[in-house]
């Protein structure tokens, strides 16, 4: 099977962000006896989203080799002959051999174990859609705080973050009447970005609609919310904020890549 | 550099973001447009013969580029070599934006951008950040900086 291997390695070598890194000693190499031997071979491995890179150094410019961390679990692994610390990645999928690897010690095994439990696609969409929703309730709660406070009168409050109950998909809950799932406008590359996307070059929020597994909720469109709240509420919203933090010490406002 | 083709393969049977029928013409001069199953599986693009259960090839969808090729038509190149590009027809324009959106958003890296994004948009707004609650808030992976390599 094919697979883009120079933009692998590339990605592997660039400056995006390294979710773990450290020195770990790895068996099953190629040409190596299938079951655990040896001491195993020491590399300096890189764990990047979902993919795991194993390089000979940390100077190497190429990667010895790449594990898709997807369908997998890591675990406690019985350690060969005397070797501690060690873990497995081990597939779901049948046929497909087990990773295993050790660290130097306890608090690098751990540390590996949780890093890598965590690497795939699935777990960071799902935090994801979390905070798309918290970020929805948050700014549902401040329009309607602010709509509140014009019908009495002069004199706002602070708005504070409505009570999650718990999280997690199962707290997907629909969005608010007034806005029915016919209004939401679907994401498509080609839309015109709103005020608000213009400020960041960024995210135009995640489009997992239709296809997505029946377990997550609907999840909103981050394009959509400024079409539903309007400019007016962009606006109030930056008055507010000025008047809020205007006492605050400075915050310094880091833009993403 | 070594990987396991059976970790990929068993990847190319999980459910699909997208998949459709599209013509294919690879990067390299000269290449004819082929008709090719084509299935988005994470942040992988995978590309079958029509006929075929496992996948012909597969692109790591990190660091690319999607560009629109008219009319109805997008193609993928990467960072480190931007010439190089694999081209895709559609059958409609509206299937072209829909797998273009789609592809856009298929990294990790963009869902790491959001994510952070996200997380600096709720403090501002309430003042406390939204991952302390599931107590991840100090994991590497959603830092604005990362670790680096």
């Amino acid at each position: 099977m094919k697979l883009n291997e120079r933009s692998v390695a590339h990605y592997a070598l660039s400056d995006s962000p390294a979710d773990h890194t450290g020195f770990l000693r790895t068996w099953g190499g190629a040409g190596t006896p299938p079951t655990p031997s040896g001491a195993g071979r020491r590399c300096w491995f890189v764990l990047k989203g979902n993919l795991l890179f194993s390089f000979e150094s940390r100077e190497s410019r190429a990667p010895l080799s790449l594990v898709v961390l997807e369908g997998c679990t890591v675990e406690l692994a019985e350690a060969p002959v005397s070797e501690e610390f060690a873990f497995a990645i081990r597939f779901d999928a049948p046929g497909v051999r087990p990773h295993l690897l050790a660290a130097d010690g306890p608090a690098a095994q751990e540390a590996w174990v949780k890093a890598l439990s965590r690497a795939s696609f699935g777990y960071m969409r799902l935090v994801v859609l979390e905070l798309e929703s918290q970020l929805r309730d948050a700014r549902h709660s401040l329009a309607l705080r602010r709509h509140s406070s014009w019908k009495a009168g002069p004199g706002h409050q602070k708005p504070q973050a409505p009570e999650r109950p718990s999280p997690g998909p199962e707290n997907g809950h629909p969005i608010s009447k007034d806005c029915q799932p016919e209004d939401l406008v679907e994401e498509r590359g080609s839309r015109p970005a709103g005020r608000g996307l213009a400020e960041w070059q960024g995210p135009a929020g995640l489009f997992l609609g239709r296809r997505q597994s029946p377990s997550l909720p609907e999840t909103s469109y981050f394009s959509m919310l400024h079409n539903w709240y309007g400019q007016e509420i962009l606006e109030l919203r930056q008055r507010w904020l000025q008047r809020a933090w205007a006492s605050r010490p400075e915050r310094k406002n880091r833009d993403g890549h | 550099m070594r990987y396991n083709e059976k970790e990929l393969q068993a990847l190319s049977r999980q459910p699909a973001e997208l998949a459709a029928e599209l013509g294919m013409r690879g990067p390299k001069k000269g290449s004819v447009l082929k008709r090719r199953l084509v299935k988005l599986v994470v942040n992988f693009l995978f590309y079958f013969r029509t006929d075929e259960a496992e996948p012909v090839g597969a692109l790591l969808l990190e660091r690319c580029r999607i560009s629109q090729e008219e009319p109805s038509g997008f193609s993928i190149c990467f960072m480190e070599d931007p010439e190089r590009k694999y081209h895709f027809e559609c059958c409609s324009e509206e299937q072209c934006q829909e797998w273009m959106g789609a592809l856009r958003r298929a990294s990790y890296e963009f869902m790491r951008r959001s994510l952070i994004f996200y997380r600096n948009e709720i403090q501002k707004m309430t003042g406390k950040d939204p991952l302390e609650q599931f107590g991840i808030s100090e994991e590497a992976r959603f830092q604005l900086g990362g670790l680096k390599a």
